[in-house]
């Protein structure tokens, strides 16, 4: 690597698409969620910070790490919990050099698979045990429940964005299993033999994404009123607020990466033009609807019935389509 | 836009140099910007006192069982009417059981593999 490829790195690590660029994403998206949530219910969200109240869940977070105290208890680590969840932060930002979106992009064969890691393993990880460092009778419960989910949800998860990143990539005119497949997204969607592989993985990848964010019908983790707000029951004050940005860049990363491998990206236009930009955020913001949507309608399950349908609707997709893909 | 194709080891290098380089900043960030102030409090427990529960997380085999009892009821009802029955011959027939099956199927799979050659 040269000084200006390096530089370049340093730059896309820190300002677009990295640290600051993702953050205000994340924070963006809590806000659209927010909004779209309120409309459901029939009430204004946030209004009054901002234009429209666009900066409300910045000044929550920037309340939370400035203002608020940190409540802890005689078995809490905080320290432990918190260099966690800047864990997962970093490694979750870090991933984004793989993502065709930076302007100094990583790529190379079986990419995917390291973006997987950093991107959705490490930070699920890292919320684990930052949540068993502030223990707590609720916390405990939470973290059991999110365990039992994850144990059909990540699995659905990777199969959901293995599966067509393969399907765009076994040409050879793209690295093998990278990324870059992005470009063959409207030709796999034209396929009449890979459409169907497409559909199924893309159910998958929504339904097991509601479950990692733990939105509603999955967020029997968290079950406010039942268990109190479970894992992160004894977070509180910074924790809290770092807890919080961690899940938003979680589903902020996420989505983008659904808009890549699902939605191809700025296709049929290019990154560095008007269109591409365009597109992109059109996409981005479809996506979002669609889960605010399936968040919006949908009851609390409890555990068993939500493992279940996960596993109707999340699992069995993902596997048909393995099966499916190992034919084709 | 640059793109540098690499080999899959360089690319984690190259990622695990710039979540280095994230950790730094905002590990930096977050402890010149965070809230100083704390407070010492009980663990939360509707206010209850701590001394409503024997331990301040549940073991690890309430866990497991719980998660059994309430998800895998088929199996938590195998295991307590068939196996733990508190009969030492009803857990010998179930164990026998399972292991005549494993015994035989390991037979016949010998004695396909003799027969058609390894």
């Amino acid at each position: 690597m040269t000084i200006d490829q390096t530089m370049l790195l340093i730059l896309s690590t820190i300002i677009f698409p990295g640290l600051f660029f993702i953050i205000s994403l994340a924070l963006f998206t809590q806000y659209m969620v927010r909004k779209i949530s309120a409309r459901y219910q029939n009430r204004m969200g946030p209004s009054y910070v901002g234009a429209f109240g666009v900066l409300q869940p910045f000044y929550d977070f920037w309340k939370l790490l400035r203002v608020k105290e940190t409540v802890k208890t005689r078995f809490s680590m905080v320290k432990t919990a918190e260099l966690f969840f800047l864990m997962g932060l970093t490694f979750s930002i870090g991933a984004l050099v793989f993502l065709p979106l930076s302007p100094f992009r990583v790529c190379s064969e079986f990419d995917v698979l390291i973006f997987f890691y950093m991107a959705s393993v490490i930070p699920f990880i890292s919320t684990v045990m930052a949540s068993m460092a502030m223990p707590g009778p609720y916390t405990s419960i939470g973290i059991s429940r999110m365990l039992s989910i994850a144990t059909i949800a990540e699995p659905a998860f990777f199969a959901s964005i293995i599966i067509p990143v393969y399907l765009t990539t076994r040409g050879g005119d793209v690295l093998f299993m990278s990324l870059s497949g992005y470009v063959n997204v409207p030709r796999t969607w034209l396929n009449p033999l890979y459409v169907v592989i497409m559909l199924l993985c893309f159910i998958a990848y929504i339904v097991s994404l509601q479950a990692k964010v733990m939105y509603q019908p999955f967020n029997i983790p968290e079950a406010e009123q039942e268990i109190i707000a479970g894992f992160e029951t004894e977070f509180s004050g910074p924790l809290l607020a770092l807890f919080r940005l961690l899940h938003d860049v979680e589903l902020a990363i996420s989505l983008l990466l659904g808009v890549y491998i699902f939605l191809g990206g700025p296709l049929p236009f290019r990154h560095l033009s008007i269109g591409g930009v365009l597109l992109l955020i059109v996409k981005y913001v479809v996506l979002v609807i669609v889960i605010t949507l399936v968040k919006n309608v949908m009851g609390r399950y409890r555990i068993d019935q939500a493992l279940i349908q996960l596993f109707k609707y999340s699992l069995i997709p993902a596997i048909i389509s393995s099966i499916l893909v190992s034919i084709v | 836009m640059v793109t540098l194709k690499v080999d899959p080891y360089m690319a984690v290098a190259i990622s695990i140099g710039a979540v280095a380089l994230l950790l730094a900043i905002t590990l930096l960030l977050y402890y010149m910007l965070k809230s100083r102030i704390t407070r010492i409090s009980d663990v939360y427990l509707s206010g209850e006192p701590e001394s409503v529960v024997s331990s301040i997380s549940p073991s690890i085999a309430s866990l497991y069982w719980g998660f059994i009892r309430r998800f895998a009821r088929s199996i938590f009802n195998i295991l307590v009417t068939k196996v733990h029955t508190g009969s030492l011959h009803d857990w010998y027939k179930f164990i026998s059981s399972w292991y005549g099956i494993l015994l035989l199927i390991s037979i016949v799979v010998f004695t396909t593999l003799m027969l058609i050659g390894w």
